[in-house]
């Protein structure tokens, strides 16, 4: 288990848990959802903040929030 | 009798709100529906941007109105809060049209499940079906229909497929006929996740799938690009530098056309209405005034072009990606790049454009250090004042000496932005998590005609917004150079028509070649020698102990009074102080400053140190009062404007002591 911060670019994990609620339900309403397989799609150059993916979805967020999202290795 | 008609035909009228997604092609649509017929005001209490607008159907006239964009009820931003707060007083005649990208149908219905939730009287408007028919994928609509308990309608807003079924469902529009959950806790996390599976379990039912997503395959590829570590840097400044290039080459020549149209009203109304106050007040009050705001319209409507095209196509996103951890240092938020970039142009718009920053004290500081960039009322002073410092045809190596202190000027706008937005991150405290999740939309040519009117409603919001406080400063203003305590400028007029009459005509006064001045010079004199009794007068010599060591004399410092509501009337009052005639001939106004003497050393006034020291004042102070109002709008206290208003002044001031004090 790792927080998303962890993943490099291209790789992918399903998400475990959303640890901040606010941050879960705006991602939710987002499509992020608890259970669904997420990637991170390109790391900015200066390294922060992260595009990740979940379906057709795609959103921009800083490591800091990454960090509250714990995902499963695949 | 009367009152009941009017309420009656209120309550008839069929009200319509637009509700969905960002990047739904919501606003395209509200375009699409109601053409020329909007108008932009504000909800009441609020402070987000009301676009309302009306359309025909079946001849009854339906109001529309275009809610900013929202992922769900539980709001996330000063935006979202509106929406939710909006929808929830809606009346049972109403009607929500949910918005919904048909690509990306899951995510989307989260929102309108809510809706239906909420029992409200929606319908479905499901957009972009030509990209779902590009990805070889197909909704069974008619199932979608039932399983929601809605009416579903196709749509294709770019080319405007589907509105006149749109417009149908409207007029017949039901409640929902069931609830989509039994929730027993409306918008908590549970309630959300059960919401989710059962989307999932009827998109699965409603989706023919056939292809997969080709669009955000382009996307990807267009990123890598884009969001190049190199070339993504490089080509937003290349970009940055083509659209400034585009705002002054492009606009000089319509911004000519509306000057000289604004002289000849002038002009003309001088001839028609009978000389006197009125007549004054009209041509150099309200004509002036006007003129001042509209001249800036080409440069605010190429600037929001460019702007309006780089957020629809979806590159402003991926901007505000590269440049995150950068505006971070300085307590501000990708996000914060379009008020920056918006600030160019004019910094009332810009302001408003925070809005979509969720984090409060980042949505504030960017509010707080917008005007420091330097907005294009700077640009006629920072021309006149560059054209006095420095010689024309100077040069730097390969560079033009003028252009690079405009860069210069622009720059040190920007950095002084920076450095105050610094300042503030570390003085104002926040509890508040500072939170920055934005979605990437995929790449999307933009539908030209609602790119124009989205211009035309930006520029529409900088007149009314800006032009009513500039009309009331100008003419506030008038009124101060205009009169005088006692009777001080009534005497002067006396002194100089018994003159003229005694004196046989005009040779009365020398001008600077030692020949008698013909009847404009004259004129023009006897206008500078009443300014100098007017009020502003008064209160520019008042404070010209305290702008003394800046390098600047009383003259100055009534044209600081006079640009307080608006920079560019710097020139205008220069021209009436340095009593040339002819106002809009600014060549004329630059040579009499030049020649210009300090009334008390009798030495060259606008040495290098004084244009440099009132162009650093010019780049720093607040001097717009539209810009004052629309900050104590968005922040909804006077606290802001107040503190806005005094430290651009000092920095203004100090910077320009120190510029004075090194330089001279």
């Amino acid at each position: 288990m790792r927080t998303l911060d962890q993943l490099k670019q291209k790789e992918c994990g399903t998400i475990l848990s959303i640890v901040d609620n606010q941050l879960a339900l705006q991602l939710i309403s987002m499509g992020f959802v608890i259970g669904e397989k997420i990637t991170v799609d390109r790391i900015a150059p200066l390294n922060d903040p992260i595009i990740i993916s979940c379906g057709s979805n795609c959103v921009c967020i800083r490591k800091k929030e990454a960090t509250l999202i714990t995902v499963d290795d695949e | 009798m009367s009152d009941k008609i009017v309420k009656n035909s209120t309550s008839q009228a069929l009200r319509v709100l637009l509700v969905g997604n960002p990047n739904t092609g919501k606003s395209t649509l509200f375009n699409t529906l109601t053409e020329l017929n909007q108008k932009v005001g504000n909800f009441p209490g609020v402070t987000v941007d009301k676009k309302s607008g009306y359309l025909r159907i079946n001849d009854k006239s339906v109001s529309v109105t275009d809610l900013p964009g929202a992922y769900s009820l539980s709001p996330n931003s000063e935006d979202e809060k509106i929406t939710s707060k909006i929808v929830s007083e809606t009346e049972n005649n109403d009607v929500v049209i949910a918005v919904a990208d048909a690509t990306n149908l899951s995510r989307n219905l989260m929102l309108v499940t809510q809706l239906i939730d909420k029992n409200k009287t929606v319908v479905l408007a499901l957009n972009m079906m030509d990209l779902l028919q590009k990805n070889n994928q197909e909704i069974n609509i008619d199932e979608l229909s039932s399983q929601l308990g809605i009416r579903v309608i196709p749509l294709n807003a770019y080319v405007g497929k589907g509105i006149e079924d749109l417009k149908q469902a409207i007029v017949s529009a039901q409640k929902p006929t069931k609830k989509f959950i039994e929730s027993s806790e409306f918008g908590s996390l549970d309630d959300n996740l059960i919401r989710y599976k059962k989307i999932n379990q009827l998109v699965d039912k409603c989706i023919i799938k056939k292809g997969e997503d080709k669009n955000s395959g382009l996307t990807k590829k267009i990123d890598n690009i884009l969001t190049h570590k190199y070339y993504g840097y490089m080509i937003f400044l290349s970009l940055m530098f083509l659209i400034f290039q585009a705002i002054f080459s492009w606009s000089s020549y319509p911004m000519e056309i509306i000057e000289n149209a604004f002289l000849q009203l002038g002009g003309w109304l001088s001839e028609v209405v009978p000389q006197g106050i009125l007549s004054d007040l009209i041509v150099n009050g309200i004509v002036a005034g006007l003129s001042g705001v509209v001249v800036f319209v080409p440069q605010i409507a190429i600037l929001f072009a460019f702007i309006i095209i780089l957020e629809d196509t979806g590159y402003m996103a991926r901007v505000s990606f590269l440049m995150d951890k950068i505006l971070r240092q300085f307590g501000l938020n990708g996000k914060s790049i379009i008020p920056l970039l918006s600030s160019t142009a004019c910094a009332v718009p810009a302001i408003m454009s925070a809005r979509t920053i969720n984090n409060t004290k980042e949505r504030l500081i960017t509010i707080m250090v917008s005007p420091l960039i330097s907005c294009s009322a700077r640009i006629p002073v920072y021309t006149l004042l560059i054209a006095i410092a420095i010689p024309k045809d100077k040069t730097f190596g390969m560079f033009n000496l003028q252009g690079l202190l405009m860069m210069g000027l622009y720059l040190i706008g920007f950095l002084a932005a920076l450095f105050a937005a610094w300042i503030m991150k570390i003085i104002i405290k926040s509890n508040e998590k500072s939170t920055f999740i934005l979605e990437m939309p995929i790449y999307r040519m933009p539908k030209w005609k609602s790119v124009g009117l989205n211009i035309f409603s930006k520029v529409k919001v900088f007149l009314v917004d800006a032009g009513k406080i500039i009309i009331a400063i100008s003419i506030v203003l008038w009124g101060l150079s205009s009169y005088s305590p006692g009777n001080r400028i009534e005497k002067i007029e006396e002194k100089y028509s018994e003159a003229i009459k005694s004196q046989n005509g005009n040779q009365l006064l020398m001008n600077q070649n030692g020949e008698y001045m013909n009847e404009e010079e004259l004129n023009a004199h006897i206008a500078s020698e009443k300014l100098e009794a007017s009020y502003a007068g008064i209160i520019g010599k008042t404070i010209e102990p305290l702008i003394q060591p800046l390098g600047f004399d009383w003259k100055i410092g009534i044209s600081l009074v006079t640009s307080f509501a608006a920079r560019e009337v710097f020139v205008g009052t220069m021209a009436t102080l340095y009593s040339v005639g002819d106002s809009d001939n600014s060549t004329s106004v630059r040579e009499k400053m030049i020649d210009a003497k300090n009334s008390k050393t009798g030495e060259k006034l606008y040495t290098f140190a004084t244009t440099i020291s009132l162009l650093l004042f010019y780049a720093f102070a607040m001097q717009c009062m539209a810009t004052l109002a629309v900050v104590y709008r968005e922040t909804k206290s006077f606290k802001w404007p107040v503190i806005q208003l005094v430290y651009m002044g000092a920095l203004a001031y100090f910077s320009s002591l120190l510029a004075y004090q090194l330089l001279s």
